[in-house]
């Protein structure tokens, strides 16, 4: 206590100029103190500013995706002359490659009718799907769409086994763009 | 006000045994004959994406003498037994190209 009030009365004692200096240098301290420790606790910042960032431009490009989905007119869609379904750019046939995801139960039957195995493990399986995908081939500048079934076959083995072709339709709903036929023989 | 027109599924004739068009939900459509609920006999069916069989059926299954005509216009002609292409057949592709043989499962047999 009583070195206390000896400290006080020497603070008194300064000028008014070192006393507002060293008033200054306390306030600047605490403040870079403050930050540091919100940096401890909120730390990584420019790592978060980085995926705040990378997350928005994904919102904008699916957005930008999904307008152009809604543009497209509803029914099917082809890339080739001589239907007279919607014929897509080959750029837009990328795009909608690019977009879309189902695979309808009966493209995925049209594809088995070609492929013995996979019709037995799809039926005998309860029509399950391990997986499906579909993608832009870069080298051939074709769309790939196929699926990836498992189970067992009339024999009672095991197989797993993958089918995949080229999509020469797609289906838009106004909504979402789906693989209609995939072509696989 | 906007119109709604319920999508038509279901049989429209005699669906059990003798003739019937039945709708399915998916837009698949079989007309031709039925035996006991099953689709047996001359039929035709269509599929949303565009196959189109026309042929015998036995037991619901493409079973005899059949087309299978498929969405990009390749088409099979020639026997089925089990939902495949199994016997003699043509398989014509969507260009004009053709192969006739014997076809076992679905598989062109060398």
């Amino acid at each position: 206590m009583i070195s206390q009030n000896r400290y006080l009365n020497k603070l008194k004692t300064l000028s008014e100029p070192v006393r507002q200096f060293s008033g200054l240098v306390t306030v600047t301290v605490i403040i870079i103190l403050s930050f540091a420790i919100l940096n401890i606790f909120f730390g990584q910042g420019d790592e978060l500013v980085a995926k705040m960032k990378k997350e928005e431009e994904r919102i904008a490009a699916a957005n930008k995706l999904s307008k152009l989905i809604s543009t497209l007119p509803s029914g099917l869609l082809v890339f080739y002359e001589g239907s007279d379904h919607y014929k897509l750019t080959e750029e837009l046939y990328e795009t909608v490659c690019n977009v879309t995801k189902l695979i309808p139960q009966r493209a995925v039957m049209g594809a088995n009718l070609t492929n013995f195995k996979a019709k037995q493990i799809y039926t005998n399986n309860g029509n399950l799907i391990d997986e499906t995908f579909v993608k832009w081939d870069k080298e051939n500048n074709k769309c790939i769409a196929g699926f990836v079934l498992s189970g067992s076959l009339d024999s009672g083995e095991n197989e797993k086994i993958t089918v995949s072709g080229e999509v020469l339709n797609f289906l838009s709903t106004g909504i979402d763009t789906r693989v209609y036929f995939i072509k696989n023989f | 006000m906007t119109a709604v027109s319920a999508r038509k599924t279901g049989c429209e004739g005699n669906c059990e045994n003798g003739f019937g068009k039945w709708t399915y939900t998916d837009n698949t459509v079989y007309e031709g004959n039925w035996v006991e609920t099953q689709k047996h006999g001359q039929g035709v069916e269509t599929w949303p994406n565009g196959y189109i069989y026309k042929g015998e059926f036995k037991n619901s299954v493409w079973s005899g003498i059949g087309i299978l005509t498929f969405p990009d216009g390749s088409n099979y002609e020639g026997e089925w037994a089990n939902g495949f292409m199994n016997g003699q057949g043509k398989f014509t592709w969507s260009d004009g190209k053709e192969k006739n043989g014997t076809w076992k499962n679905g598989k062109l047999q060398k």
